[in-house]
């Protein structure tokens, strides 16, 4: 079996490589006329609920901040924590404005107003939802013994990804549209000896597909 | 789920002093332990913002006390291990900054009583009550924290001019953090966003309180 081991691997290792298959939908909504100027910046922030309300996962809001900073029609992104420690205490979430509508207060006090203007902020981006695994069959059943071990069995499991952002724009105080991403995949893990994960990359999926129509819809070039 | 199953099982019995066994197991176990079952010992890290605000204009002293700056939450939960958040070591940089970002001038003072003549007031804060709940308590994906603060200001003649309670809440999911890391960084997390919170709170309520608007205006300071 040592001399199988390699190739049972390398068989993993293609197979998990395929991935499940994930469909995504993406959907947007336009208020106003929107565009970036050189010195632009935006920042993408995460709605953080009091207790006991979910709130969207930490690496979906940086994978969305990573993905608008790189590629075609990338822009200038704020990290989520410099913005909050440059503004604080305005944004946690105990003060973070709840509706576009506060913003111009806000803004009406002066130093948070030059914060704005050196950060060269034009856009905030509201990120909320999450991904949620929404069934799950099978089972698999792993042994270790002194001349060697395995797993057998076959697993499955459905994930859901949805999410919505709301883009403010800074300058007028307004909701310029809300963008939403929406993603479903099945995942499977068979097990005959190596367990091979075939991983459906709901929230990956999510996040490229919502990134790119932020880019077209910040740019108005869609 | 990892077993010795029955075929293998007598073999694995003779093999225990095996060391490249023991050590297997040994790691498994270690996973296990880190995967969250049992407890976790956590400090709050010390970097700070100063908040962003109009700063009064008065000279503010701040009083820690010994208690304060050694402040440690230890609870032993049933069936769940030992927990202890150190909340000691981030209240000096927590005030400093707190302090330096909503006053004209601060800086902390030895004895509350005596602070100085520069020095128009002494903010002395405690820790009254520290509350942390983990996942599987509230049967969610988040650790939560609260801290409950109580505040005196005294004048710089000692005499006590506002006490007033602040409930502060942090809270993280657990999701957000490697399963192999345990229960620390979600924990750490939340105990931070508890003081991130207990800070933002004292400045947005420090010109509400009654006796501190009456004090602020006699200072000259528009509350």
């Amino acid at each position: 079996m040592i001399t199988r081991l390699p190739l049972l691997l390398g068989f993993s290792v293609v197979m998990a490589s395929l991935g499940g298959c994930v469909t995504a939908t993406v959907q947007e909504v336009r208020e106003s006329s929107t565009g970036m100027e050189t010195g632009d910046s935006i920042v993408v922030l995460g709605r953080r609920g009091r207790p006991q309300t979910g709130e969207t996962e930490l690496d979906f809001v940086s994978c969305i901040s990573e993905n608008l900073n790189k590629g075609d029609a990338k822009m200038q992104v704020v990290s989520e924590q410099d913005f909050m420690d440059a503004m604080f205490p305005w944004f946690e979430p105990r003060t973070a404005p709840a509706k576009s509508g506060d913003l111009p207060e806000l803004m009406a006090l002066p130093a948070l107003a030059d914060r704005f203007e050196e950060l060269g902020l034009r856009y905030l981006v509201w990120v909320q939802g999450s991904t949620k695994r929404t069934d799950s069959a099978g089972t698999l059943t792993c042994s270790v013994a002194p001349t060697g071990g395995g797993c057998f069995g076959f697993l499955t499991w459905e994930q859901d990804s949805s999410y919505e952002a709301s883009i403010w724009d800074v300058r007028t105080g307004r909701v310029a549209g809300k963008v939403s991403s929406d993603a479903a995949g099945t995942s499977y893990m068979p097990a005959l000896i190596v367990p091979v994960p075939i991983i459906a990359r709901v929230r990956s999926s999510a996040c490229d597909s919502m990134t790119d129509r932020l880019k077209t819809f910040i740019w108005d070039t869609g | 789920m990892v077993q010795l199953t029955g075929i293998w099982g007598s073999r694995a019995v003779h093999m225990l002093n095996n060391h490249w066994l023991v050590a297997r197991l040994a790691a498994v176990a270690a996973v296990g332990a880190l995967a969250g079952c049992g407890g976790a010992s956590v400090a709050v890290p010390t970097s700070f913002p100063v908040p962003l605000v109009q700063r009064l204009p008065v000279s503010m002293g701040v009083h820690l006390s010994d208690e304060v700056r050694t402040f440690v939450h230890q609870e032993k939960l049933k069936n769940a291990g030992d927990w202890s958040i150190n909340l000691g070591g981030a209240q000096e940089p927590m005030f400093n900054n707190l302090a330096s970002g909503m006053f004209a001038t601060s800086r902390f003072v030895r004895d509350p009583q005596d602070p100085g003549g520069d020095v128009d007031g002494v903010l002395v804060p405690s820790i009254a009550e520290v509350q942390f709940s983990t996942p599987t308590q509230t049967r969610s994906d988040y650790f939560e924290v609260w801290i409950r603060y109580h505040f005196e200001l005294l004048g710089n003649d000692g005499q006590v001019i506002a006490d007033w309670d602040l409930t502060a809440y942090g809270k993280a999911n657990q999701r957000n953090y490697g399963g192999l890391q345990g229960n620390q960084p979600a924990l750490q997390a939340a105990a931070l966003a508890a003081c991130r919170d207990a800070m933002a709170f004292f400045t947005i309520q420090f010109r509400g309180v009654p006796a501190l608007r009456d004090w602020l205006a006699a200072m000259g300071a528009q509350a």
